[in-house]
């Protein structure tokens, strides 16, 4: 059994807010996911996903406005553009497409949050270690 | 062969006046073939042309209308080099309006050689040779048949021989930024072998390929460890056409569907969740 790393890009107006949410209701999350703040989901290129994964992570998880909520209008469109074929790609090179997670998370959905990261650390937990995979 | 050789060169000589030079391939020395621009003034050469193996003659048409964007051309291309300046001339990086299309078609044994779906032209006013159906892709399906594991085995072994020769990204024609992500050492380690897994630099370049790639195969050509590079790119450019409804090259009005808005229904198709 292994801890699993996980790195969450969350967008700065609707998830990030949405994990002080949770945070302010007290919810319990597991301490797996580390959180890295970012202007947009749509400024998550697929390069930063992959340079995640090549850096150890076991699991990367992107979590940005509503379609149609977004801060930029637009935005997390690029998202949803682009997380699908990644998650492809990487079902291509042998890497488990789980292990990229994409969802849309509001700055009121504290529950939702706390759920989607227990449910997607269970889901890594499954999964072996990404770096001995790789090796 | 030769019959096709020999309406190519007709149908040469008969737009060579009208135009101020025609990108072809020319044989040379010890059958040596590359890319080479055909004049009214030197037409002693014609005899020289030839059309196979195929060589890159999109990104020649790039560099001449770079040095002379209003020189009236003629440019020989087989459907996946139709494909390519289609896509190119969206991304401003050549203009078809002066430019007249000669279209080869591809034989049988060529289209089988490439795995080609797509081996003739569709735009092209001027066609030689008969238009004939696509070839299986067996290599690709094999592929797309793997395991996970089988998968990751398959690029483990493979991509151990990739030298980072960058030797793909040159060749592409739809590899034309002016500042690469490849050469940035944030992204891919650069000039380090063996090549570390998960392969950064084939990756990101499956990625950038979204929406691009027209299967011509030349990087799988250029490769001197002989890595089957296209099998990813067509396998993601299958999912881009289910997705997104887009097909490479096939439609100059048709926009890049990375380029714009989410549309009507294409969220439902991505797969992600409600």
């Amino acid at each position: 059994m292994y801890e699993p790393k996980i790195i969450g890009f969350l967008c700065n107006w609707c998830s990030y807010r949405g994990a002080d949410t949770a945070g302010m209701a007290r919810l319990k999350y597991p301490p797996n996911v580390k959180i890295v703040r970012v202007p947009c989901s749509g400024r998550i290129s697929p390069e930063l996903v992959l340079r995640t994964f090549a850096e150890g992570a076991d699991g990367v998880m992107v979590l940005g406005c509503h379609i149609g909520d977004c801060h930029y209008s637009t935005g997390n469109h690029r998202t949803a553009k682009r997380m699908p074929v990644l998650k492809k790609l990487l079902a291509y090179n042998g890497i488990e497409p789980e292990r990229l997670y994409i969802n849309w998370v509001s700055a009121a959905e504290g529950e939702k949050f706390a759920t989607v990261i227990k449910e997607f650390t269970e889901t890594i937990r499954e999964l072996p270690q990404f770096a001995e995979v790789m090796k | 062969m030769s019959d096709r050789l020999e309406a190519l060169r007709e149908a040469i000589t008969q737009i060579l006046p009208e135009v101020d030079g025609v990108i072809g391939i020319k044989s040379g020395p010890s059958n040596i073939v590359a890319p080479h621009l055909f004049v009214k003034e030197r037409v002693e050469e014609l005899p020289a042309l030839a059309i196979w193996p195929k060589e890159p003659l999109p990104d020649t048409l790039k560099m001449i209308q770079k040095a002379h964007p209003d020189a009236k051309l003629a440019v020989v291309c087989r459907g996946c080099e139709e494909r390519g300046l289609v896509e190119m001339a969206k991304h401003a990086q050549v203009n078809l309006e002066n430019v007249t299309l000669i279209g080869l078609q591809c034989s049988r044994e060529e289209a089988e050689f490439c795995r080609c779906a797509r081996p003739y032209t569709v735009h092209s006013k001027v066609v030689v040779g008969e238009p004939i159906e696509g070839a299986p892709d067996p290599l690709t399906d094999e592929f797309a048949a793997m395991s996970q594991a089988e998968k990751l085995a398959f690029w483990k072994e493979e991509f151990a021989h990739c030298l980072k020769c960058y030797g793909c990204r040159n060749i592409c024609p739809q590899c034309f930024c002016n500042v690469c992500t490849l050469e940035d050492e944030k992204w891919v380690e650069t000039g380090r072998l063996p090549m570390s897994m998960p392969a950064m630099y084939h990756m990101i370049r499956s990625m950038h390929m979204t929406a691009k790639c027209v299967a011509c195969r030349e990087c799988e050509e250029a490769c001197p460890a002989g890595i089957p590079l296209a099998i990813q790119f067509r396998l993601v450019a299958r999912d881009v056409q289910e997705m997104f409804d887009y097909e490479t090259g096939a439609d100059l009005e048709q926009k890049p569907p990375q380029l714009l808005v989410l549309e009507e229904g294409e969220y439902e198709r991505t797969g992600l969740p409600h």
